[in-house]
């Protein structure tokens, strides 16, 4: 029992005393691990998985004169319009929603069974009338993405104070000076924060169009590693969208800590 | 006049969704057979397939395929969340270690994880089991890690005067307070868990609900292909419902996000 305690009283203090380097350190020895298991199993699974210096190589092959690059652009074009339409109709509708009581009590439940529904189960039915074109795919995208932004500004817009309202009606306001000073000012945090989370949703509502109606872009690049049975490939492939990933998940947060500061502000 | 012919509990904000849904099929209904052709799904041709697509053995093999393995994944995976979140939570040097590698996968679309899990382990119901597994242990691990660290210092203190060993503190103290977070993540974990099953088993080829929601349609059993998507709506619906009722109940003060 002593001797427990001793151990746990002497961790703490090295710790304490060793806190500048242990967090890099431990960020250092997870990365060079994953590297080194990777490297070392690579080389006993035989075609089944690549080394990392070997995906590594094929990255920087299919990025020279590879699939890659022109399927990220077809990919960033259906991922460029789906955020557009979510960062407009989903604050249009979240707002309309939001002014609207009737509206929005005779819809909001099928909002919610549309937003629970796998978006993927409907891909036959929307692939039957409106086919397997550009059209089709961002309508999965954005029923897939366009969720957290249109719930955020509901939200937001609901939970307006009354007495701004009412302050504002006082005033005699007009419809439009209610709109510019007190309601966009009031849901901007809260659109954002959809939007946020949207800019990291829309790639995967991207993704699952390009996989489900007729393969394109960048799934189209990374089914075709499957169908010749090549885990260079498809690693290589596989690691250049973690990283795409990683990169709007890192805007997505960027924006957040913007957010933060701006509200503080605002509000001190 | 109209009070009195109105029952009290037909509010407007009652009778609004029921209007708006009869509204949307009658819609749905008359556009498909005015402008499509015969056999696109539309609200009578689906409950006409009903009967004779419950009948079937496929359908109940289906549904036993699919729900069966998200139950599993969503088990298994919980339950390995749940562990490592707390190794997690307590231990800061693990935390920093293994967020790396959870960070990069949770940032990563899980759909683009499918092929590598399809090379690994075949065109076989085990990476639908898998890729659920991953689905759930992410927001698992992430919320169990932020609920056990961020536990009461005094129940810390209370602890450690009674002599709490270190398992005391991770399974006495930190996993019950961290409860609503753990349920939280469960909530996230199995509604992508649902999703990602059904992606797996059309890319992968393995029988289920989802891939008999692409089977049908291609035989052009529109109206069959939706009584699928409407069981797996209902289940989904069904599973969010009764994960926000259980957490309400468990922790009445929390509010988790959506």
């Amino acid at each position: 029992m002593a001797q427990h305690q001793s151990f746990e009283s002497r961790l703490a203090r090295f710790r304490l005393v060793n806190a500048w380097w242990i967090r890099p350190a431990c960020y250092a020895v997870s990365i060079v691990v994953l590297l080194a298991v990777w490297q070392a199993f690579g080389h006993s699974f035989g075609v089944l998985f690549v080394p990392f210096t070997e995906t590594m190589r094929r990255l920087w092959a299919m990025l020279q004169s590879g699939p890659l690059l022109p399927g990220l652009l077809v990919s960033s074009k259906l991922y460029f319009v789906t955020l557009l339409i979510n960062i407009v109709l989903g604050v249009g509708l979240g707002l309309a929603l939001a002014r609207i009581k009737l509206f929005a009590a005779a819809f909001e439940p099928y909002i919610y069974i549309l937003y629970a529904t796998p978006t993927i189960s409907l891909v036959p039915f929307v692939s039957v009338i409106f086919g397997f074109e550009f059209g089709s795919r961002v309508l999965v995208s954005v029923l897939i993405s366009i969720f957290p932004v249109l719930l955020g500004t509901l939200e937001g817009a609901r939970s307006i104070p009354r007495q701004h309202l009412d302050v504002a009606a006082i005033f005699g306001s007009s419809e439009a000076q209610l709109w510019r000073d007190v309601i966009v000012p009031y849901v901007t945090p809260f659109a954002m924060s959809g939007i946020k989370q949207s800019i990291a949703l829309s790639m995967v509502g991207t993704l699952v169009a390009e996989f489900f109606l007729n393969p394109d872009g960048l799934a189209a690049v990374l089914l075709q590693g499957t169908t010749i049975v090549d885990s260079g490939w498809v690693l290589a492939v596989t690691v250049f969208i973690a990283a795409i990933a990683v990169v709007l998940v890192g805007i997505g947060e960027l924006i957040e800590r913007y957010l933060v500061r701006w509200r503080q502000q605002a509000v001190g | 006049m109209s009070a009195m012919r109105r029952p009290r509990w037909a509010t407007r904000e009652r009778l609004a969704p029921v209007v708006a849904g009869l509204v949307l099929m009658a819609i749905w209904e008359i556009w498909v057979r005015a402008t499509l052709p015969d056999f696109v799904a539309r609200p009578s041709g689906i409950v006409m397939a009903i009967p004779s697509t419950v009948a079937s053995l496929e359908f109940w093999f289906d549904v036993a395929a699919t729900l069966g393995s998200i139950l599993e994944g969503v088990i298994i995976g919980s339950a390995v969340g749940v562990l490592i979140g707390v190794a997690m939570g307590r231990v800061r040097e693990i935390d920093w270690f293994l967020s790396t590698y959870i960070r990069a996968l949770y940032a990563l679309p899980l759909v683009a994880l499918v092929p590598i899990v399809i090379l690994w382990v075949g065109y076989q119901p085990a990476a639908r089991l898998i890729i659920v597994i991953i689905s759930v242990f992410l927001p698992v691990a992430v919320t169990t890690a932020d609920g056990t660290r961020a536990i009461n210092k005094d129940y810390l203190d209370v602890g450690m005067m009674f002599g709490a060993r270190t398992r005391d503190v991770w399974f006495g103290i930190a996993l019950p307070s961290a409860m609503p977070f753990i349920v939280a993540g469960i909530e996230l974990g199995f509604a992508r868990g649902i999703t990602n099953a059904i992606a797996v088993e059309v890319l992968a080829s393995v029988k289920g609900m989802g891939m008999s929601v692409f089977t049908k349609s291609n035989e052009l059993n529109e109206n069959a292909s939706l009584v699928y998507v409407v069981c797996l709506a209902i289940f989904a619906v069904g599973v969010r419902a009764g994960m926000i009722r259980f957490r309400h109940w468990l922790a009445p003060w929390y509010r988790g996000s959506h």
